[in-house]
């Protein structure tokens, strides 16, 4: 270390200073290392036959077999691609309405009555400090066939028999977007409102000088000003298309939506972290998962680049 | 001033350690850490049960469950070379601990008195993994005193029990079928629509979150009543009542079809509870304590039914409201003979233990299967639990001690303060001795069902046992069973299959989920029609999956297991 200093002394003030910089860097540097690029010596679990408690040595290397193994069977393949089908179509009805928090926050914005609106914030923002574990158990109380709902349906004569919401996996896609909404509106919303805070007064005010009314000032100023948030929000969301998680929907899963409801996460754990776990064939998947998932990224990155001229990358 | 608090603080810094020493001196207990795939709680043992041990060995026991901490720790463990210094696993897993060298030999148990009265089925156990006399490494776990080939519990773990007071109001029919029993459950429904309180009833309450447990494949709810057929699903294969033909789970020649065909008729009569299939075990739990099922089957259910209380305090079992077997005339249970060999889990020493920790260790053992510390692990304690008669036999003191959490006497308070008797119970949760050994303490065995005290209260008391012995002339459900030629236990031979390896391991989670999915859609099929075309869609499914390959490979490790019952009967 000592002589290295000495070194550095010995060089010019400019490379010097260089030298500094680097080292400004390097904690954040050395986290990413160990914290991202250390893990990935985990993939070698891929390659073989590794079953605890006995070690992993070479020669129950196995090569390919478990990314073989995924694409052996035509109904696994069916199954992957059913799997993949949910992930998409769930991810995709957040990323489509992915507006829906900017729109919130931009009205949240409106409510000129200051302890109302603090009042909505905070009643939105709340659910997300919620665990899922306790979102399904909400569910279940108000959803049951004993349920709230069912009990005001019956007792004002609607339905007969009890409506089993939970059970039926019609609009299973829909409905989660919903709780997932539910849960996490609040909480997109704050970025929002802190882009919404940073815009110049001045042009707010001159817009009302020149007589713009207030649906005119959120069309051509404040949805405007955060457009570059929501580009940076939806990006983000595209890299982790496929890490929908699995909470929520382990949670609400049961055989009955079973098929509609199994994101990929969730199919890893069903298949690979049940009774003693196959940790060689939940690596291959997830390190198939990071391919496509670095493949999204790039798609979007492109696309952004012809449409906004802009690259994130 | 600054000077003068930073030399207080320093001194006071000093002498408390000074004192903490000290104190350790001589007395600080060892902590002996027990890697326990049984237990439903992860860190050091707190309350009565810490101080009982404590005071014995001046051990503490600091607990590692891999149900609680998750089973990664498992393989985390294993990679560092110490699971812990008492380790208790599935018996499936212990073979490869031997040979990982993860568990040591325990040559010394042959000195020790109480382990050593199982030295018939620690013997059978150890010669059969190393395959020579006399080396030691497990303990199987729940050995009973019996024999192989005896059964003493008076009711099989599955058989349908319903309320007698329900079955006498409707006449007490004779049921020949399930589907006799199909028409009582739906009688019994029009006279039962709604407790008391006006929750709603249902012949049965369902639930998923133990499908595929207890190496049966498919939802739980069914493979229990494919055992009234004398059938036993061997994880995907399914053992017919010959005890040694086996058939493929979806076979409609056989129980599992049978049971979910049974279920579904329910359903169509509106007889199953519409959340089955989205609520969980506690829930369940809930329905059953509030008497909204009419049927149960499982032998421990009962245990959430029977000794409750009405509004007014009166036990229900003194009004007859308590559940009890129905026989249903042409089935025939499968039930397996006491477990003489022991259940599915061993015990075995850390391969890091030595020294004094070591010979600590394999005292504690011993008193774990001493009449004592059995009394502890299934009693409890003496002046909460249970009182000491004259003649040395037990009498119940409190029976809720557990459920309600009761305090314990004072002298069984330890150093950590806790109370309650369920906070302080035994955290192993796995026990050496079966709970249906003699205590030599008493000379009855432990469950306090079999104490001449506890049955002569229940004479007086139990008008649905009463009454149920004098209808069906049968002194318990095993007795009628017996009399009736409806059950030949199967000879206990204490097999464990081998775990799974390689692609059956992946195959297993992915067979075992569209089986649970397409049978639970079946169960609440809305018609005949829709019942069948969805068996069949399971049917194609699985075959698609290679459900061929992992059968036969259940057949194989199963077949084992027929053979030594075969040997065991000496055909």
């Amino acid at each position: 270390m000592e002589r290295e200093w000495k070194r550095a002394r010995r060089l010019g003030p400019k490379q010097r200073r260089s030298y500094m910089e680097f080292l400004y860097i390097l904690p954040f540097i050395l986290l990413v290392a160990a914290m991202s690029y250390f893990p990935l010596y985990g993939w070698r679990y891929a390659f073989h036959d590794y079953e605890p408690p006995f070690p992993i040595t070479p020669e129950n290397f196995v090569g390919l077999k478990w990314f073989n193994y995924i694409i052996s069977k035509p109904a696994r393949v069916r199954d992957v691609l059913r799997v993949l089908r949910n992930t998409f179509a769930m991810s995709g009805i957040s990323l489509l309405f992915s507006w829906f928090p900017m729109i919130f926050a931009v009205f949240l914005n409106e409510i000129k009555c200051r302890p109302y609106r603090k009042f909505v914030q905070t009643a939105t923002t709340l659910p997300n400090f919620i665990s899922w574990v306790l979102v399904f158990s909400i569910a279940f109380n108000v959803f049951s066939s004993t349920g709230a709902v069912n009990t005001v349906l019956m007792d004002l004569g609607l339905i007969q028999e009890p409506i089993a919401f939970l059970k039926s996996s019609e609009h299973v896609w829909f409905r989660m977007w919903l709780w997932l909404t539910w849960k996490n509106a609040g909480w997109a919303a704050i970025m929002y409102l802190a882009a919404i805070s940073g815009i110049d007064e001045q042009m707010i005010e001159a817009a009302k000088v020149d007589g713009a009314t207030r649906m005119q000032i959120i069309w051509r100023i404040t949805i405007p000003s955060i457009l570059p948030t929501f580009f940076v929000i939806v990006m983000l969301n595209i890299a982790s298309f496929l890490n929908n998680g699995m909470e929520q929907y382990y949670v609400f899963q049961n055989n009955f939506n079973k098929e509609y409801i199994e994101v990929l996460d969730l199919y890893v754990y069903n298949i690979a972290h049940q009774g003693t776990g196959n940790y060689p064939l939940s690596t291959a998947i997830s390190m198939l998962k990071s391919i496509v998932s670095i493949g999204l990224l790039a798609g979007a990155n492109g696309l952004s680049k012809l449409i906004r001229g802009e690259s994130f990358i | 001033m600054k000077r003068f608090l930073s030399v207080l603080l320093t001194l006071t810094l000093l002498l408390g350690m000074v004192t903490i020493s000290a104190m350790a001196e001589g007395e600080a207990p060892i902590t002996i850490t027990v890697y326990d795939a049984a237990a439903n709680y992860h860190g050091i043992q707190k309350g009565w049960f810490a101080k009982v041990v404590k005071d014995r060995f001046n051990i503490e026991l600091d607990i590692i469950a891999p149900q609680v901490a998750g089973q990664e720790i498992y393989a985390t463990r294993a990679e560092e070379g110490d699971l812990g210094d008492l380790i208790i696993v599935d018996k499936s897993e212990f073979p490869n601990l031997v040979q990982a060298g993860l568990v040591r030999e325990i040559p010394e148990i042959t000195e020790s008195a109480n382990l050593m009265k199982f030295k018939a089925q620690i013997d059978h156990y150890n010669k059969e993994l190393t395959g020579e006399e006399g080396k030691y490494y497990g303990i199987p776990s729940e050995m009973t005193d019996t024999s192989p080939s005896s059964l003493t519990d008076d009711v099989v773990p599955d058989s349908p029990q319903i309320r007698w007071d329900l079955y006498k109001a409707i006449g007490t029919p004779e049921i020949k079928s399930l589907d006799d029993f199909v028409d009582v459950l739906a009688q019994i429904h029009e006279v039962h629509q709604t407790t008391d309180a006006g929750d709603p009833c249902y012949a049965v309450t369902l639930w998923a979150d133990w499908d595929n447990n207890d190496d049966m494949s498919g939802p739980a709810n069914v493979t229990h009543i494919t055992t009234w057929y004398g059938e036993k699903m061997k994880r995907s294969a399914l053992l017919q009542a010959d005890g040694e033909t086996f058939l493929k789970v979806y076979d409609r020649n056989g129980a599992y079809y049978k049971a979910a065909r049974f279920l579904n008729k329910l359903n169509q009569k509106g007889l199953v509870d519409p959340d089955s299939g989205s609520q969980d075990w506690t829930s369940v739990m809930n329905k059953w304590i509030n008497g909204q099922a009419d049927l149960l089957w499982y032998n421990w259910s009962t245990g959430f039914t029977n000794n409750n209380k009405d509004a007014d305090g009166v036990p229900l079992k003194s009004k007859g409201q308590t559940y009890f077997f129905v026989p249903i005339t042409d089935s025939k249970y499968y039930a397996e003979s006491d477990a003489y060999y022991g259940t599915n889990r061993m015990f075995g020493v850390g391969s890091k233990v030595e020294g004094e920790k070591y010979d600590i260790l394999m005292k504690f053992l011993d008193w774990y299967a001493s009449p004592e510390g059995m009394t502890f692990q299934h009693v409890g304690i003496e002046g909460l639990n249970y009182t000491v008669n004259e003649d040395g036999t037990f009498s119940v003191l409190h029976d809720d001690a557990l459920s309600a959490n009761l305090p314990v006497p004072d002298e069984y308070v330890g150093e950590d303060g806790v109370v309650g008797y369920s906070d302080g119970n035994n955290a192993i949760n796995q026990w050496i001795g079966a709970s249906i050994c003699v205590n030599e303490l008493t000379g009855e065995r432990f469950p306090m069902k079999f104490w001449a005290s506890y049955k002569a209260k229940e004479k007086e008391e139990d008008l649905t046992k009463t009454e149920w012995q004098e209808h069906f002339g049968a002194e318990n459900a095993v007795d009628y069973m017996l009399k009736n030629g409806m059950l030949e236990p199967s000879p206990n031979v204490g097999y464990a299959a081998p775990k799974d390896e390689g692609e059956i391991k992946s195959l297993r989670p992915e067979i075992n989920g569209k089986l649970c999915e397409y049978t639970w859609k079946a169960i609440f099929a809305k018609d005949d029609a829709e019942f069948e075309a969805l068996w069949d869609e399971m049917i194609e499914v699985l075959d698609g999956f290679d459900y061929d390959k992992l059968y036969e490979n259940d057949v194989a490790a199963y077949t084992v297991e027929v053979n030594m019952k075969k040997e065991a009967l000496g055909k």
